[in-house]
């Protein structure tokens, strides 16, 4: 039955409007990427940013 | 400097008188306003002749109000900048201040309000049949009176400004507006068109309302631009 | 950096991996768009209806147990189902000649997801008025609530546009949240006077602003989609323009000073107010007047979406995720001011 399920609810909706094209898994694609852009980037201004502020304690 | 409730309404109303005093004895400004609004109005006059539609006529209406209304409250603060400013400082109360000249755009709103709508009707006429000429007038005020009293908040942040505080107050003061005017212009549309009290009756408490709302803000905050 | 800074900072930046991968990669549960022939007249005619999200039937495309009936006011018609592709209905039907109302609702009864329905699917033009004749009657077969997986709901107009829920609302819940921020920041600012409070009224509003331009861009879409257009006017949506531009202003009233105490004071009188402008225009007013935006009783983001669990599922740590990332970038500016002051003071 659960095989059914999976059958119905994952397979055949690859068929479906959304899915069928193949745009679903661009999109997802596309924003993991931006994401993992924008985290990289916030991720260095961070870092940069804990140096600086241990910089300027060293030297008040 | 005393500060009890009845000093201050003292002073707000000295305030007052002496803006409205200041107008007339310096007539050039309250002439340049008349002067800006009338030859606004014969503009659109000149550009659409007699029996717009009521949606036309009300953008018109509120264009020229908008712009007479900035000419009007945008230098209201402007004597407070030099010396003047410096002797007021030590010895006028800031509450009683704005209420003051709260109290006193809201004059010249009213007397703007007629001379506009009374030259549009003059000019342009009503547009059509059955409009509701009281609520039409209640509209114009109600309106000028909360876009004046947020108006007159803009121009008391901008006046602090050295350079460009008029412009300043312009781009600050439009997007504050836009939510008086959107209530506004919907209002005077539907009196215009001859829409009956029972459904505009909303939109006047909304703009009571917003008026009542910007100026207890503006006197809760202007002790903190004056002290600045 | 702390254990927890990593701990929130990557917990949110991977709640929102994990949004962007079910949000778009759950089925969207069946429903009806599409009918035609959109006239009808009296007589034989073949019908064809289609349908977005998961598919209702298997590729083999058996008809059994599929059942399709019409309905006109309240008497129901019955179909003969031809062909039943996974998206895609034919029926052939008899339409009578005489049927209480010319519109005609669809019910698709299928095995698999249920109960499917289109509401004025069809119109008969030259049908008198009148009951529908016993040989055309149907009965409803039994209501079936097959269990439909993780999956999300089916919403006329909004269909797969759903998940755009995920982004547009949270994103305007992290501007309140930073705006909040602000709103309290300048408080403390005009009652102590120290410069901290400004930086962080500041750093607020600028991340505030990326997340409502965000909203707005999002927002835009969602009504083109659902409502036609890119921009209408509702009362949610003048509101949210009018906020935005208001914290525009906000920032050309900061580049226009130089002398660092009058900017602290005055900025934060612009903002403690422009926040109460905020709360009246977009939680107060549109409440009061008439909007195509939902939840304006209530929740001002959204009403009937939140009792589905599999959205809940996504929603929530969406929200989450998009405050923690907000907070970061607040955060990092916030240091940012700090260390300029700090660089410029010394």
């Amino acid at each position: 039955m659960n095989c059914i399920m999976f059958h119905i609810l994952f397979l055949s909706s690859l068929e479906g409007f959304f899915f069928g094209s193949g745009k679903a898994h661009v999109v997802t694609g596309v924003a993991l990427t931006i994401l993992a852009g924008i985290a990289l980037s916030l991720w260095r201004m961070d870092r940069r940013l804990t140096r600086i502020e241990s910089e300027s304690n060293d030297t008040p | 400097m005393d500060t009890g409730f009845h000093s201050t309404v003292r002073t707000a109303r000295t305030v007052a008188a002496m803006e409205w005093t200041l107008e007339w004895r310096q007539g050039h400004q309250l002439a340049s306003v008349g002067l800006f609004a009338l030859s606004s109005v014969y503009v659109a006059f000149q550009a659409a002749s007699r029996g717009t539609a009521p949606e036309a006529w009300t953008a018109m209406l509120w264009l020229v109000y908008l712009f007479s209304g900035f000419t009007a409250v945008g230098r209201l603060f402007d004597r407070e900048r030099s010396a003047t400013r410096r002797y007021l400082q030590w010895t006028v109360e800031p509450l009683g201040l704005m209420l003051g000249k709260l109290l006193h755009a809201i004059l010249t709103t009213t007397a703007l309000s007629a001379i506009v709508l009374g030259a549009f009707v003059l000019f342009l006429g009503w547009p059509g049949e059955g409009v509701r000429t009281s609520l039409v007038v209640l509209a114009a005020w109600l309106g000028g009176v909360s876009m004046t009293t947020t108006l007159v908040f803009v121009t008391a942040v901008a006046s602090q400004v050295q350079s460009g505080g008029s412009t300043l107050a312009a781009i600050l003061g439009l997007p504050l507006l836009l939510p008086q005017l959107i209530l506004a212009t919907r209002m005077t549309t539907g009196a215009l068109q001859g829409t009956p009290w029972s459904i505009l009756g909303e939109i006047p408490l909304f703009l009571a309302a917003l008026s009542a709302g910007t100026s207890v803000m503006a006197c809760i905050l202007f002790p903190y631009i004056w002290r600045a | 950096m702390s254990n927890w800074n990593v701990l929130w900072k990557f917990g949110g930046i991977l709640l929102l991996a994990y949004v962007i991968v079910v949000g778009f990669g759950t089925p969207l549960q069946p429903g009806l768009v599409e009918a035609s022939p959109d006239r009808l007249v009296p007589g034989p005619v073949t019908l064809e209806l289609h349908a977005v999200g998961q598919p209702f039937a298997d590729e083999v495309g058996s008809t059994d147990g599929h059942r399709l009936i019409l309905r006109s006011g309240t008497d129901l018609i019955d179909t003969r189902l031809i062909e039943v592709a996974p998206h895609r209905v034919q029926a052939e039907v008899t339409i009578p000649e005489q049927m209480p109302s010319p519109a005609l609702d669809a019910f698709l009864f299928t095995p698999a997801t249920g109960t499917l329905f289109l509401g004025n699917a069809f119109f008969v033009e030259g049908a008198g008025s009148g009951p529908v004749a016993d040989e055309f009657k149907a009965k409803a077969p039994d209501e079936r609530s097959p269990d439909l997986g993780f999956s999300f709901p089916y919403q006329p107009n909004i269909m797969e546009s759903i998940r755009n829920l995920l982004w547009h609302v949270p994103m305007w819940f992290a501007m309140f949240f930073v705006m909040g921020i602000g709103f309290v920041a300048s408080l403390m600012q005009l009652r102590t006077d120290r410069i901290e409070w400004d930086h962080r009224g500041e750093a607020a509003v600028r991340t505030g602003l990326v997340f409502g331009l965000l909203g707005l861009a999002t927002g835009s879409l969602w009504a083109r989609w659902t409502w036609g257009a890119w921009w209408v006017s509702d009362p949610q949506l003048n509101g949210a323009l009018v906020t935005v531009l208001l914290y525009t202003g906000y920032l050309i009233l900061r580049a226009a000073m130089s002398d660092d105490e009058r900017v602290g004071r005055l900025s934060a009188v612009y903002n403690v107010f422009a926040f109460v402008m905020l709360v009246i225009l977009l939680m107060v007013l549109p409440r009061y007047t008439e909007s195509l935006h939902p939840g304006k009783d209530g929740n001002p983001g959204f009403n009937s979406y939140d009792l589905d669990n599999s959205l809940r599922a996504v929603f929530y740590p969406a929200v989450i995720g998009w405050g923690a990332l907000c907070y970061w970038m607040y955060t990092l500016r916030l240091r940012m001011n700090r260390a300029e002051h700090r660089l410029l003071t010394k």
